[in-house]
């Protein structure tokens, strides 16, 4: 049976509308009456604007040689596909406020570079989803515009930073989303909340017009209902992306790193990572255990190098508006002040020496498997979380399996593969070699063809 | 190493060019409650402990090299 409208994949869509089973604006209405439904429980947007996206998709529907821009060997493979952002992307005549009091009135006069690929590419923009102040933090908590909860229980955390993105496409309200990932905030919140997470080869696409929060870690990544639709979204944000659509899992060789992203993790997560891994083998993919860089410090490497990065954009802020940064953003660039130079240098040594360690891993291996995340979505408010007797902060938890990626830059997706016993998804991640992102996509797109991930849609009412 | 206080930190502030960084945010800093990221002396003695692994002639990190 196929998914409701607002719950459909992009292919499917782009079908319909080809099809003429459905326009773009009708399209629009579907997601405009459910953003307005449920926007007080989903906290999903800071920011709409539906009357330019009922414009645009009036041109779609009634303008056969529509071609927005100009022709830059995108093909429209977005045609009339409503879309939302995270708000640190620039969208022309909107303002972008980082989830914050300090840039509530700035109005951006351009696109970011990846706007304009989506506008390019035929998409429809709705609005700007919320997130964690300024991509500073993984719980996706904002006292300004409400924390969005998971769509699958609303008592837990939707995961962040990029929140909002995971809240918009859970609770129904377009057909994918932009995010940022600095440490896993594209694919941990999609990994909590049952969604595709991908975050490219670092890079490979522009973070220009998009405000950062740590330049040499940040990504621009996308969040969607499959790993088809995000290699959809890559080519669209990509046009120069290789085609590849031939990945067999047969020969394919996985290395699983057993001793720190299997570690301290919840046991359920653990049993449907084994039970990924006997699909895998049954495909004919090669399980190769691996040994990855020691994990001791990689936390306290990629913090030396957020904060005093962090610091260094803000900077321009704080004098004039600093009283309106949250506390516990502010607490960290005080933090990020008092680091020497030194020690952000010597951390940047650290991440060359893992990217170093993971080139000869991947000498032997295609990809690596790990668990999303080694959480399902905590409760909101929870401070710390527990697994097997030892306590971390729950934003820690969220982001330990993802953020070491930040720091080498490889291609990274998380994929949904169960369901816990309370209620809610648990997610696998595969790691790929810089610049395989098509490929990566590729296998992501060919292991969901093929084995049953289809999780039951969120009971929203 | 000794242990981080308040005196350093406003010495920070106040000695080298920093923003103007309130003693209860530099208070935090010392003893956390907020729910800072970290605490700064947690993170102080974790990158003690960097300091002293010896990493070679390898360069900082720059951008992913080139195909």
């Amino acid at each position: 049976m196929n998914p409701p409208l607002a719950f459909a994949s992009i292919s499917e869509l782009s079908r319909r509308l080809r099809a003429g089973d459905v326009s773009a604006t009708q399209l629009i209405d579907v997601y405009a009456e459910r953003i307005e439904r449920y926007a007080d429980i989903s906290k999903a947007f800071i920011s709409l604007d539906l009357e330019a996206a009922r414009r645009k998709a009036d041109m779609v529907d009634n303008s056969p040689g529509y071609n927005p821009d100009n022709n830059t060997g995108n093909q429209l493979s977005l045609k009339g596909i409503p879309y939302a952002c995270k708000d640190l992307f620039d969208v022309a005549g909107m303002v972008t406020t980082g989830g914050s009091r300090v840039l509530q009135d700035t109005i951006a006069k351009h696109d970011a570079d990846t706007i304009q690929a989506m506008n390019q590419a035929g998409a429809i923009c709705l609005g700007k989803n919320n997130l964690h102040e300024f991509a500073y933090g993984a719980t996706g908590e904002n006292a300004l515009y409400g924390t969005a909860p998971n769509p699958y229980d609303h008592s837990r955390l939707a995961g962040g930073s990029s929140s909002g993105s995971a809240a918009a496409l859970g609770f129904g309200l377009c057909a994918a989303t932009l995010g940022t990932d600095t440490g896993g905030s594209v694919r941990a919140p999609a990994a909590l909340c049952g969604l595709v997470g991908f975050k490219p080869t670092f890079g490979r696409i522009s973070t220009a017009g998009v405000l950062p929060y740590s330049w040499t870690l940040d990504h621009v990544g996308t969040l969607t209902r499959s790993a088809a639709d995000a290699a959809i979204l890559f080519k669209a944000l990509l046009p120069a992306a290789r085609d590849v659509t031939n990945v067999d899992l047969q020969g394919q060789v996985i290395g699983i790193p057993r001793e720190f992203f299997f570690a301290r993790c919840d046991s359920e997560i653990l049993d449907s990572i084994d039970a990924f891994m006997v699909f895998l083998r049954s495909a004919g993919a090669e399980l190769k255990p691996i040994s990855m860089p020691s994990m001791e410090h990689t936390r306290t490497v990629s913090l030396t190098v957020q904060m005093p990065e962090a610091l260094s954009f803000h900077n321009r802020y704080l004098e004039q508006r600093g009283h309106l940064y949250s506390q516990d953003f502010r607490a960290g660039l005080a933090l990020g002040q008092c680091l020497l130079a030194e020690q952000y240098i010597r951390a940047k040594r650290f991440i060359e020496s893992y990217r170093r360690e993971m080139d000869a891993i991947f000498a032997d291996v295609d990809t690596i498997l790990t668990p999303a995340t080694p959480v399902i979505a905590p409760p909101i408010g929870a401070v710390e979380v527990s697994v097997d007797g030892h306590s971390e902060p729950a934003g820690n938890a969220i982001t330990r399996y993802t953020s070491f990626f930040n720091m080498t830059g490889h291609p990274a997706i998380t994929l949904p593969c169960g369901m816990h016993s309370a209620g809610l998804p648990i997610s696998a991640q595969l790691i790929g070699k810089h610049y395989a992102d098509e490929q990566l996509l590729a296998l992501a797109s060919r292991i969901e063809a093929a084995y049953d991930f289809t999780l039951p849609l969120p009971e929203l009412n | 190493m000794q242990k981080l206080d308040k005196k350093t930190l406003i010495g920070i502030r106040d000695q080298l060019a920093s923003y103007a960084w309130e003693d209860a945010e530099i208070a935090e800093l010392v003893d956390p409650k907020l729910g800072i990221i970290t605490g700064f002396q947690e993170l102080l003695e974790q990158l003690e402990c960097l300091r002293k692994i010896d990493l070679g002639s390898t360069p900082p990190a720059g951008d992913i090299p080139a195909k």
